[in-house]
């Protein structure tokens, strides 16, 4: 019984930290829509409505991330996982990027190392989280001072523990202790992923959130000489049984 | 006209602030890290550095310690356009940094931004 509470206060605990994460994250797209606004009324320009209309629909992605990863959460043991092809996910989210991948200057490269069975997985939260780390990545890459175009893996690898999949790029500063400090300092701090965002980094947070509920969580992984955060997958067994 | 250094780690709304400051007749250039600021600084002649202090990799409070450490840069003017909280800061470090101006983003209209801009950049006159 009281580990039962203990385990309550302390999600109560984490979900309160990921909300005040989330709150103050979307401060920015708040401001970017009430300047934009005010300039196309101070200049009479129209093509501040395109801004205004990404904006809104990029935090309204976010509120939906969130509001997905504390259902799935809250489903416990209740959630139903499925076979989802792995593959399939990250072509469909490396599609969905490539706008936002040209604006940044950022090529995306998917690598699907061999074949795999499919992954226990909920569809819908895999997709907005790989998407979200997508779109940290892409707007990480075109900060930091590149002297060619930058370069960003959607990749797959096998290990001992299941299969890891996430997102790999020349990140630096990007680390182990790094993401460890993030996740003390998330809620609490202006910028915890300091490496991969000058803002609170809900996205990240987010994401890991999506994928606790079916998988290891975010980590710092290596692919290829490349640095990233991905989750470890179990795979399906289904077709062991044939 | 002057030149001005707006260093906004946000492309879209370094935008917005840019043609707002353009509106004035300045010149703008944008940088979104604090490293990238420091080479655009040794590039160009600046006036005026509009500063955000939460930026990847490094902030802004570092920046201008590396700025003011250069007598070259000593005469640049420095606003702070920034998401941290006025009372999360440290008063007396930004007056040794000699910081013209603290302006709260959220709460800063475009308008206030160009006030705030030709005031300092009147005083530097």
């Amino acid at each position: 019984m009281t580990s039962n509470i203990e385990h309550k206060s302390y999600t109560v605990e984490a979900e309160k930290r990921l909300f005040d994460t989330l709150a103050e994250n979307l401060k920015l797209p708040f401001l970017t829509i009430a300047r934009s606004a005010e300039l196309a009324t101070l200049t009479g320009d129209l093509s501040q409505l395109g801004t205004i209309e990404s904006v809104s629909d990029s935090a309204l992605r976010l509120l939906d991330n969130y509001l997905l990863s504390t259902r799935l959460q809250n489903a416990g043991d209740d959630l139903i996982l499925e076979p989802v092809s792995l593959a399939a996910s990250l072509a469909e989210v490396a599609h969905n990027l490539e706008t936002l991948a040209a604006k940044h200057n950022c090529d995306l490269e998917l690598h699907i190392a061999g074949k795999y069975q499919p992954i226990m997985a909920h569809t819908s939260g895999l997709f907005a989280a790989l998407l979200s780390l997508g779109q940290v990545f892409i707007s990480a890459q075109s900060q930091q001072v590149h002297t060619k175009r930058s370069m960003i893996k959607l990749a797959t690898h096998r290990t001992r523990h299941g299969i890891v999949a996430g997102m790999f790029a020349d990140v630096e500063g990007l680390s182990t202790d790094m993401l460890r400090r993030a996740h003390q300092l998330y809620g609490k701090s202006y910028n915890p992923l300091i490496s991969l965002s000058a803002n609170t980094g809900a996205e990240v947070f987010v994401a890991d959130s999506l994928l606790k509920s079916m998988s290891s969580g975010l980590r710092v992984a290596r692919h290829q000489k490349l640095t990233g955060l991905a989750a470890t997958f179990t795979p399906s067994q289904q077709l062991a049984l044939v | 006209m002057s030149s001005i250094l707006l260093v906004e780690p946000d492309q879209t709304l370094a935008s917005i602030y840019k043609k707002a400051l353009e509106g004035l007749g300045h010149s703008v250039v944008c940088r979104r890290t604090a490293e990238s600021a420091v080479m655009a600084l040794d590039a160009t002649p600046t006036d005026l550095v509009i500063l955000e202090l939460n930026m990847a990799l490094h902030n802004g409070i570092e920046f201008l310690y590396e700025m003011r450490s250069y007598p070259e840069w000593q005469s640049i003017q420095v606003i702070l356009h920034t998401n941290v909280r006025k009372t999360q800061l440290n008063s007396p470090v930004l007056d040794r940094l000699d910081v013209s101006d603290y302006l709260y983003k959220p709460t800063t209209k475009l308008t206030q931004l160009q006030e705030s801009v030709e005031a300092v950049l009147q005083k530097k006159t």
